[in-house]
C-alpha cells in the first residue's frame, strides 16, 4: 500500500487529520494523527528529546532499539486506521516506505477526578469515577493496594471499539463466576456495546426484567469492596461508573461506607432502609385498599375521617391515587431534565400543585398527599439510584392488586413480588442469597 | 450447601397455614374436654410419620421419592404414587375452594368467588413455575417479612382467656382415645399431612440436615395447641364448638386501643392465605413432578396451565360450604393413605436399598 497518498486521499474526507511534515534525524518524516486527540507541539518536542537519544546511541530512526516507536511492517488500511482512531501518532518517510506508530502526548478530554453526582458519602471517601478508563483503574487499584487484583481487557465492536476492563481478586472470586463472564464477552467479540443494554444482552440477561443483574457504582470504594467481597467489576470505556457483579438484595441496603459508623448504628440505618423500602412500596396500594375495598378494618375514628376528607373528590380511590402518582413521576422526570439553575423552579411549582392547591380544588385528599409524599421520600431511602426505579415499579403492581382485591391482593402482592425476587438469578446466583467471599453460593 | 433453614421456613409455612382455619374446629368436635389429648396424639403421630419418611430418604440420599419408588420397578412406582397424585389434585381442589370460601366469608363479601380462586391458581402457577429453589427462597423471604406479625398477634389473641374453661383435664372419652375412628378426628389430619411431603420430593435440587427438621417440627406443637385452646379459653367449649372457624373468631375479639386498626383478624388471616398461596404452589409443583415422570410428553408450562385449568373447573362446580366439607370427608382414604402407607414404604425401600447396596458394594 502507498500510504502517503492514501492518508492523502483520507484528509480528504476527514479534516480533522494532519499530516505534519518535518525533519527527524537528518530525514524527512511526516506525522499523522487527528489534532482533536494529540497535542502536536508537546509531542513534537518528546520526539526530538527521543530521536536525540537515539542518534546519540548510534541506532537508526525507523528501528525498535531506536525506542521512539513501534515499527509497522507494510501495514495495511485497517490497521493503520485502527491505530489513528485509537489515538496514537503515525510517523513515515516520504522517500522509503518505513513506517511506525508512537504513543504522544494526547489532549485532556476527560474531566478531573471530582466527588459523585448520583451518590453521597457521608462519611467515607469521596473521589468518584469519571470517563477515563485507566484513571478508573488507577482508583480502584489505590483504594485496594494487593498484588490479588487481577484483571481482563476485551475490546468489543467491530465499527467503534470499546475497551471493557473486567476486575477480580483472586482467591477470593468464585470461578465458576469468573469463567461465564469471560466466556459471555469471549463470545461475541464483535458485537458493539454502546450502552449497558447491549452489555446485558451480551452476558445474557433477559431484557424483561426490573431488576439490573448488575450494581452500579460511582465510588471507587464501594467497587473495591465489591471485588474484596468476591464479586466481579467491570469497568467500560467512557463510562463513569463501575459495575459490580452478582447483584444481591443486600446492595440496596448494605453500603461499604455505612461500615465507617458504630455497628449499632449501622444497623438501625439498615432497619432504616429496609422499612423505607417496604412503606414505599405499601402506602399507595394499603390506602387504595383500606378506602374503596376494606374500610371495616380500620378503628371507625379514621374510617370516618378519611371518608371526610374523600367526601368531595368525584373519583374512586384507585384513579386518585393514580393521578397524584403520575404527576409526581413526571416531578421526578423533569427534576432530572432540567438545568440546575431552574432546579428550585419545579420544587416550588410542585409544591405548590401538590401541596395546598390540589386539596382545596377537591381533586385529591388531603390523607393521599401525606401518604404518596411519605412514600416518595421512603423510595429514595435506599442505595443506588437503579434500586429506587424496580422499587417504584412494584408500587403500581400492588396498587392495581389491592384495589381488586383490597388486602388481600396487597399481601398477594407482596408474595408476587417477594417470588420475583427469589427467582432473579445472575449466572446462577440468586438474587436472595446470602453473600459470603470465598463461600460457595446457593 | 445446606439449606436445611429454607427447609424449616417453609415447614412452618404450610403447616401454619393450614393450622389456624379448619383444624380447631374439628379437634373441638371431636371432643368435649380433654382437647390436648386429641392434639398431641395427631402431633406424636405426625413427627413419627416424618421422622420414617425422613429416615427412609436419608437412607438413600439424595433421591427422592419418585427415583426410590423407580428403582423398585416402574408398574410399582406408578401404582403407589398414582393415588398420592390423586390426593395431591384433590388437596388442591379442596384448598382453593375452601379457602376461596372463607375469604369471600370472612372478609371480602362482595367479590365473587371465582376472582379470588383464579387469582390463587393463577399465582401458585406463577410462583410453581419459577421452579422450586426459588419458591424455598421466597418461603425465606416471606417468613422473614410475616412471622414476627403472626406472632404478635398470636401472643394478643389470649386477651380475653379464662384460664379455668382448661378443666377438666380428661374424661372417659379422652383417656379411651374412643374419638380417634370418628370422623372430626380423622378429618384433623389434614393439617398435618399436607406439610411434611413434600420433603421427599425436593432432594437433590434443596437439600437439608433430617435432624434439624425435625427439631423445627416440635416449635409447630404449640401452634396446634394454641390454635385449639384460645378460642376454648376465650368462649368456652359450648359457644366454641358453634364456630366454623374458632381461632379466627377468637382473634376477632381482642380490641387493642392503640392500634389504628379495628380487626386486626384481617391482617392474620390475610398473612396466612398467603402462606397457602406458597403451600398451593408447592403442591402443584409436587403434581408437576409427578405427572411428568408418568407422562414425558408434557412440558413443564403447559402442563402447570391445564392443571391450574383444571382444578379452576372443578371448583367452579363445587356449589356451597357443605360439598366442600363432603369432600374433604371424602379425601380422608386418600389421606390416610399419604399420611401412613407412604412413609412406611419409603422407609422399608429404603432400608432395603441400604441392605443391598451394604451386600453388593
Amino acid at each position: 500500500m502507498n500510504l502517503p497518498e492514501f492518508l492523502k486521499s483520507r484528509q480528504e474526507v476527514d479534516s480533522d487529520l494532519f499530516l505534519h511534515p518535518m525533519i527527524l534525524a537528518y530525514q524527512s518524516v511526516v506525522l499523522a494523527g487527528y489534532r482533536s486527540l494529540i497535542d502536536l507541539p508537546q509531542t513534537v518536542t518528546l520526539l526530538r528529546q527521543l530521536t536525540l537519544n537515539a542518534d546519540a546511541a548510534d541506532k537508526p530512526l525507523f528501528d525498535l532499539k531506536s525506542g521512539v516507536g513501534i515499527p509497522m511492517n507494510d501495514p495495511g488500511e485497517r490497521e493503520v486506521l485502527n491505530a489513528i482512531a485509537d489515538g496514537q501518532m503515525l510517523i513515515y518517510s516520504d522517500i522509503s516506505d518505513r513506517c511506525m506508530r508512537l504513543v504522544p502526548v494526547s489532549r485532556t478530554l476527560s474531566r478531573s477526578i471530582e466527588s459523585p453526582t448520583t451518590e453521597n458519602v457521608v462519611r467515607g471517601a469521596i473521589s468518584a469515577f469519571n470517563e477515563e478508563l485507566d484513571t478508573n483503574i488507577g482508583l480502584i487499584k489505590q483504594s485496594m493496594p494487593t498484588e490479588k487484583l487481577q484483571m481482563q481487557s476485551y475490546a468489543l465492536g467491530r465499527d467503534q471499539r470499546r475497551r471493557i476492563v473486567l476486575l477480580y481478586v483472586k482467591g477470593k472470586i468464585h470461578e465458576r463466576l469468573l469463567q461465564s463472564i469471560s466466556q459471555k464477552i469471549e463470545s461475541l467479540p464483535e458485537k458493539d456495546i454502546p450502552d449497558l443494554q447491549a452489555l446485558s444482552d451480551l452476558l445474557g440477561f433477559s431484557k424483561w426484567t426490573i431488576i439490573t443483574r448488575y450494581n452500579t457504582t460511582e465510588i471507587p470504594q464501594e467497587a473495591a469492596s465489591a471485588l474484596a467481597a468476591g464479586k466481579v467489576v467491570l469497568l467500560l470505556d467512557r463510562f463513569p461508573f463501575a459495575l459490580t457483579l452478582p447483584i444481591l438484595l443486600s446492595d440496596m441496603f448494605v453500603s461499604q461506607s455505612d461500615r465507617n459508623v458504630p455497628a449499632l448504628l449501622q444497623l438501625s440505618l439498615l432497619v432504616l432502609r429496609v422499612l423505607g423500602v417496604l412503606l414505599s412500596i405499601l402506602l399507595p396500594g394499603l390506602y387504595v385498599a383500606l378506602v374503596s375495598v376494606n374500610p371495616e378494618v380500620l378503628r371507625i375514628e379514621i374510617a370516618l375521617s378519611i371518608a371526610g376528607s374523600r367526601v368531595d373528590v368525584p373519583y374512586p380511590a384507585l384513579v386518585e391515587t393514580l393521578l397524584l402518582l403520575l404527576v409526581l413521576e413526571l416531578t421526578f422526570e423533569s427534576a432530572v431534565r432540567l438545568p440546575k439553575t431552574i432546579g428550585p423552579t419545579i420544587t416550588m411549582v410542585g409544591g405548590i400543585i401538590l401541596g395546598q392547591a390540589v386539596v382545596q380544588a377537591k381533586l385529591v385528599s388531603n390523607v393521599l398527599i401525606i401518604i404518596l409524599a411519605a412514600s416518595t421520600i421512603a423510595n429514595f431511602a435506599v442505595i443506588g439510584v437503579q434500586n429506587t426505579m424496580s422499587i417504584r415499579i412494584y408500587k403500581y403492581l400492588l396498587l392495581i392488586l389491592s384495589s381488586m382485591f383490597g388486602l388481600l391482593g396487597l399481601f398477594v402482592g407482596i408474595v408476587v413480588i417477594c417470588a420475583y425476587l427469589g427467582h432473579v438469578n445472575t449466572f446462577g446466583i440468586p438474587y436472595l442469597s446470602r453473600w459470603k467471599a470465598g463461600r460457595r453460593y446457593g | 450447601m445446606d439449606r436445611s433453614i429454607q427447609v424449616i421456613a417453609m415447614c412452618l409455612i404450610t403447616n401454619l397455614g393450614l393450622i389456624f382455619f379448619l383444624y380447631p374446629a374439628d379437634i373441638i368436635a371431636s371432643l368435649s374436654t380433654g382437647h390436648w389429648s386429641a392434639v398431641l396424639l395427631g402431633f406424636v403421630i405426625h413427627i413419627g410419620m416424618v421422622s420414617v419418611y425422613i429416615k427412609g430418604l436419608s437412607k438413600c440420599a439424595p433421591k427422592n421419592v419418585i427415583d426410590l419408588f423407580q428403582s423398585a420397578g416402574n408398574v410399582f412406582a406408578f401404582l403407589m404414587l398414582l393415588p398420592l397424585a390423586v390426593y395431591f389434585v384433590m388437596m388442591l381442589i379442596i384448598t382453593v375452594r375452601a379457602y376461596a370460601e372463607i375469604v369471600t366469608m370472612v372478609f371480602l363479601a362482595q367479590t365473587p368467588l371465582w376472582t379470588i380462586m383464579l387469582l390463587f391458581l393463577a399465582l401458585s402457577t406463577l410462583v410453581s413455575l419459577w421452579g422450586i429453589e426459588s419458591l424455598f427462597r421466597t418461603s425465606m423471604l416471606i417468613a422473614l417479612l410475616f412471622f414476627p406479625f403472626l406472632i404478635i398477634v398470636v401472643i394478643l389473641s389470649f386477651q380475653n382467656v379464662d384460664w379455668h374453661y382448661m378443666l377438666p383435664f380428661v374424661d372417659r372419652k379422652t383417656a379411651t382415645f374412643s374419638y380417634v375412628f370418628h370422623r372430626p378426628f380423622l378429618q384433623s389430619l389434614f393439617a398435618f399431612v399436607g406439610g411434611f411431603l413434600f420433603l421427599g420430593f425436593i432432594p437433590p435440587y434443596v437439600p437439608y440436615q433430617s435432624r434439624k427438621i425435625i427439631m423445627a417440627s416440635l416449635l409447630l406443637l404449640p401452634f396446634f395447641l394454641i390454635s385449639v385452646y384460645v378460642p376454648l379459653l376465650t368462649f368456652g367449649e359450648n359457644t366454641a364448638s358453634k364456630f366454623p372457624f374458632p381461632f379466627i373468631m377468637a382473634v376477632d375479639t381482642v380490641d387493642i386501643s392503640w392500634l389504628m386498626f379495628d380487626r386486626i383478624t384481617i391482617f392474620f388471616m390475610i398473612s396466612l392465605l398467603c402462606f397457602v398461596v406458597l403451600f398451593l404452589s408447592l403442591v402443584m409443583w409436587m403434581t408437576l413432578q409427578l405427572l411428568k415422570r408418568s407422562m414425558h410428553f408434557f412440558n413443564a408450562p403447559i402442563a402447570s396451565v391445564l392443571l391450574a385449568a383444571t382444578v379452576f373447573i372443578v371448583c367452579l362446580l363445587v356449589p356451597s360450604w357443605s360439598n366442600v366439607e363432603q369432600m374433604i370427608w371424602w379425601n380422608t382414604y386418600l389421606r390416610l393413605y399419604a399420611a401412613f402407607v407412604i412413609p412406611l414404604v419409603t422407609f422399608a425401600l429404603g432400608v432395603s436399598r441400604r441392605r443391598k447396596e451394604v451386600i453388593r458394594p
